[in-house]
């Protein structure tokens, strides 16, 4: 689900040529478990993330990944959201020395003006018992019809067989 | 004691109200009704007016709820980002919820983003731009509600309820309708008293067919909505309270329903329930 539409941001931009070639050396390789892994995980996010980078300092003799700073910023939906996470990693000498996820700020200001919008939170719900609360209708989700109930039904029947 | 006539339409029940019987001849204007609104808008008949647009797209004499219908998913569509979307109906139907109700689980399919430019309506006509299927789902039972209401109103003395089944309106009252709780049908949540007014209910456990797989979907994604369980909006039409009840799956819901002043309710999958500011429903909390 993870998209990543972000153009790399150089954290650096004095060593440009070297981080060219660091950038296409990388690419080759980007889907490389570990750098997915080191990613995704803190964030909680899905593993799929491709994550394209910018390297900022020249190749290190013998390792697969040039030493530098990463930065990649993704976007996943859920039911509910479009939610951007960037991801910031270090790498020296194909060990990855630090990892910073941060969430995309604008929807926590969204979440919290929103939340002007809500008049009340209860935890717990228990209800009552719709016999003893004397009204004249219920109002939930739309019963279905006997076609729906009918499709389901079989489903699953053949679910069980 | 109130007469009650219960009949099955657009795949759900409604039960019609009224302190004296209505006639035959009433009952069939009803009916009548009912069904040309199942004739433009129904997804699950190949001969209605939207099926017929959605293989190809192409025009259609302008059907007579259009404009007011599609002009409210604008701000459904703005007020939630896109996740209210009335060309929503090919994601509903990878997910199984299809015109032959094969149930069938064919995967996530987002609904087409750019909907306000490939649907334009006019004084004369609807135009749909390329294959796409139109579903009004999100405030279509709503509207004929109200267009229910409005026949009978003129025509019959006392207290009208038009209760479609989770939608429902009324003319007169007041009238006590229980918050049906979305994981035990035997209880509720709360109480609402609903004066010339309209409440509609949405919520995902009933229409659903599979894991996590039910009727209310994400049209940015096409996936079902995860985090509420159920809505209620009391406005005083039933297609703004019905619209009200399907925007609150997703964030911005609350703030236009702030915008419309509509009343609301609802309770999130892990069983928390939250409520509009001076909300009038008496809730069990």
């Amino acid at each position: 689900m993870i998209r990543t539409n972000a153009v790399p941001r150089p954290v650096r931009t004095a060593a440009a040529l070297a981080g060219v070639a660091g950038m296409l050396a990388l690419a080759g390789c980007a889907t490389d478990a570990t750098v997915a892994e080191n990613t995704a995980t803190p964030s909680g996010a899905s593993t799929s993330s491709a994550p394209s980078a910018a390297a900022t300092e020249s190749p290190a003799t013998g390792s697969a990944y040039t030493d530098g700073t990463y930065t990649a910023e993704g976007s996943y939906q859920t039911p509910e959201s479009v939610e951007k996470v960037s991801v910031t990693l270090t790498l020296e000498g194909d060990v990855v020395t630090d990892v910073e996820v941060t969430g995309d700020p604008q929807a926590r200001e969204s979440q919290q003006y929103q939340s002007q919008f809500i008049g009340g939170i209860a935890d717990e719900v228990v209800g009552k018992s719709i016999d003893d609360i004397s009204v004249s209708r219920v109002a939930g989700s739309s019963l279905t019809s006997g076609g729906f109930n009918k499709a389901v039904e079989e489903i699953k029947s053949e679910a069980a067989a | 004691m109130p007469e009650l006539w219960r009949f099955e339409a657009i795949g759900t029940r409604w039960e019609i109200e009224t302190a004296e019987l209505l006639g035959a001849s009433l009952r069939d204007e009803v009916g009548a009704l009912i069904a040309g609104f199942d004739a433009t808008w129904s997804r699950f008949r190949a001969d209605s007016v939207v099926m017929r647009l959605a293989a190809a797209g192409g025009s259609a004499a302008l059907p007579a709820d259009a404009a007011a219908m599609l002009d409210l998913y604008r701000e459904l569509d703005r007020a939630t980002g896109g996740a209210v979307n009335p060309l929503v109906g090919e994601s509903l139907a990878r997910r199984g919820y299809d015109a032959g109700l094969s149930l069938a689980d064919a995967g996530a399919v987002p609904a087409p983003g750019d909907w306000m430019s490939r649907l334009a309506w006019d004084g004369a006509e609807l135009r749909l731009d390329g294959a796409a299927t139109i579903d009004v789902g999100a405030l279509g039972k709503g509207r004929l509600v109200d267009l229910v209401l409005a026949l009978l109103a003129p025509r019959v003395d006392g207290t009208v309820v038009v209760d479609a089944s989770g939608d429902l309106a009324v003319r007169g009252g007041p009238v006590r309708v229980g918050l049906e709780h979305p994981y035990d049908a035997t209880r509720a949540i709360g109480v609402v008293e609903v004066t010339d007014a309209a409440l509609c209910a949405s919520a995902t456990n009933r229409r659903a067919w599979g894991e996590g797989l039910h009727h209310v979907l994400d049209a940015r994604t096409g996936v079902p909505v995860r985090r509420i369980a159920a809505t209620w909006a009391l406005a005083p039409r039933a297609m703004h309270a019905d619209a009200a009840a399907t925007a609150l799956f997703f964030d911005g819901g609350p703030q236009l329903a702030a915008e419309w002043g509509v009343d609301w309710v609802r309770m999130t999958t892990d069983g928390r329930v939250e409520w509009s500011p001076g909300g009038r429903a008496e809730l069990f909390v």
